[in-house]
């Protein structure tokens, strides 16, 4: 049964019958190689072939490489995209931190306020999206409503519509889907700290902040971590809430990478699919590399830390 | 809560009356929207634009049999409902299998395969995208609802087989012996056993895959064009292009699409966000 076992051992194992084994990963494997497998090892096919309809694949070497290179729409979406990846985690776990906190604290109606934070999550992003048009509107949105009502009518402005406003406004969509949820994992994580630690806290009669900043946060590092790189990688993705509202605009201020890798492969008469094949191998490796480098950062701060 | 923090002026007070501002104003942020959503479902359009603020009176609840029969929405319903629970159902089997495998048995490359299977977790989907399109129009499953199920099949498996193979690794050992002692195939085991224990974990997987792909919106905008194949999210996004100015009804629309979700974190909230939070705490 151990893993040292001789191979020719193997086959009169019988804790590990391969027949049963082959049968229960086969389906797996099956939807894996022919669903995951194939199209990740077609794009980067691609990514050095000219592909357009009714024609073989033609080999063009690096050339949608170094296009690629001086593209600078996709140096646009770039930056947009690595922006709301590096702004939203800070806001969504900072903001959760904070809303954790309320509910660990007992305020009233927790049950309640947990149900309203954490329901825009399980939105789909057309609905968000549609919503936060309405919200972002400039005669009648909820936004320049408010404004307006509160004498900072000279603020309204056509939020989505503003190239200066569109990107950040999308940001502050969301924060509002994904801070409820955050807070959840964090609130789970309080939940379950060892309550002697907490107690041995009040006993040296420490503050409310010192035990939050000394005790708490430390202990539940490793949870803020872990969902500030999720948060990250999702960022990285954004797809539907920019295509339901912007589709990239106004004047590319809210393109990102997801949405133009999709109008060059569907959208513009370009009919040709190797160019944003080779997009999408490049933002794989620059999300490959962000993951791994902010694992590295964390891994490398908690080894100074302890 | 209001006479408290009046009766005391001392910094705790307003500690306290500051947190509730604090709470009252995020909890507007974030229900805000669907009170207004909500509200305006049940209104005209006129009447919106009357006044987009006022409260719903009267109710115009005709206007939910009034969206659902005149723009197709049934059709969007249905192929949602019967797209998502096939892939649900075709993902339990599956991933059950699959996790029971990794769970219980030690074979050559299980450390490979499952790195490959959980790599896929942060692989962003342009990386998939195309060369799915491709393949799916050469299967010949391009605008075909069993093709976008086996896609959706593919990319919520990782997450199944990772929260179902936490749970089955906990399986005490014995039971499965003990089952092997009585005559029980491995295939007995796993449907007998493995499933039937594994129940709580199985209800979240569910759950969750139900909520995120009854959500989802690339691969369904990539491979679905003809109309009597769009899921919702594609029916709500073609109704908005259709009725650009009717904002009332735009409103039902979206209820329609959010009410089913409602539904089912009212009844299973607990299991729903211990699946979506599995993968988030360590």
């Amino acid at each position: 049964m151990s893993k040292t076992a001789a191979s020719a051992l193997k086959e009169r194992d019988h804790a590990n019958p391969v027949g049963a084994i082959t049968t229960f990963i086969l389906p797996a494997l099956l939807v894996y190689a022919a669903f995951t497998a194939l199209p990740v090892l077609r794009t980067f096919y691609n990514s050095t072939h000219l592909i357009v309809p009714n024609k073989p694949s033609e080999w063009v070497g690096f050339t949608h490489y170094t296009a690629l290179w001086s593209d600078q729409i996709f140096w646009k979406a770039v930056w947009n995209t690595l922006t709301w990846a590096a702004v939203a985690p800070v806001l969504e776990v900072v903001i959760a931190t904070l809303l954790a906190l309320c509910l660990y604290a007992k305020v009233p109606f927790s049950r309640v306020l947990r149900v309203a934070w954490f329901t825009p999550v399980l939105m789909s992003y057309v609905v968000v999206g549609i919503l936060w048009m309405w919200i972002y509107n400039y005669e009648w949105g909820a936004l320049n409503t408010m404004l307006r009502a509160i004498g900072l009518g000279a603020l309204a402005q056509p939020w989505l519509g503003h190239p200066d406003t569109a990107l950040a406004s999308l940001i502050a969509v969301t924060t509002w889907m994904w801070t409820g949820f955050n807070m959840v994992v964090i609130l789970a994580a309080m939940s379950s700290l060892p309550s002697e630690v907490l107690e041995a806290a009040e006993l040296d009669n420490c503050g409310w902040f010192a035990k939050l900043w000394y005790v708490i946060l430390p202990l539940i590092r490793p949870t803020l971590l872990n969902l500030v790189v999720l948060s990250f990688i999702g960022k990285m993705k954004v797809f539907d809430l920019v295509w339901v509202t912007t589709q990239g605009n106004p004047l590319w201020s809210t393109e990102t990478v997801s949405t133009y890798v999709y109008k060059r492969a569907f959208q513009w008469s370009t009919f040709d699919l190797g160019y944003p094949s080779t997009i999408a191998v490049i933002w794989f490796v620059i999300v490959l590399a962000g993951v791994l480098g902010l694992t590295f950062l964390f891994r490398q701060k908690d080894r100074l830390e302890y | 809560m209001a006479a408290q923090t009046r009766t005391r002026f001392s910094p705790a007070g307003l500690r306290m009356a500051a947190l509730m501002l604090f709470i009252a104003l995020y909890t507007a942020y974030s229900a805000g929207p669907f009170v207004w959503v909500a509200s305006m479902s049940l209104r005209t359009t006129s009447e919106i634009a009357a006044n987009p603020y006022a409260l719903p009176w009267p109710l115009h609840f005709d206007k939910f049999a009034s969206a659902w029969l005149d723009s197709n929405y049934d059709t969007y319903f249905f192929n949602s409902v019967v797209i998502v629970l096939s892939a649900v159902a075709l993902l339990t089997v599956i991933g059950g299998m699959a996790a029971h495998c990794f769970a219980r048995y030690t074979f050559r490359f299980k450390g490979l395969l499952y790195f490959l299977i959980f790599s896929t977790i942060i692989f962003p989907p342009q990386v998939t995208v195309i060369g799915l399109f491709q393949i799916m129009v050469e299967y010949g499953l391009y605008n075909n609802r069993l093709g976008l199920v086996l896609v959706y099949v593919s990319i919520q498996l990782p997450v199944t087989i990772y929260i179902l193979e936490a749970f089955f690794a906990r399986i005490p050992k014995d039971l499965f012996e003990a089952a092997r002692m009585d005559g029980y195939s491995e295939w007995a085991i796993f449907w007998k056993i493995s499933l039937p224990v594994a129940l709580p974990a199985i209800s979240t997987t569910v759950i969750l895959n139900t909520i995120l792909l009854w959500n989802e919106f690339l691969y369904a905008v990539v491979l679905i064009t003809e109309d009597d194949k769009r899921t919702l999210p594609l029916g709500v996004l073609r109704f908005l292009g259709d009725q650009l100015e009717d904002v009332g009804m735009i409103a039902t629309g979206l209820m329609i699409a959010i009410v089913p979700v409602v539904l089912i974190y009212v009844f299973f909230s607990e299991r729903l966000i211990q699946g979506m939070t599995a993968g988030a705490v360590k």
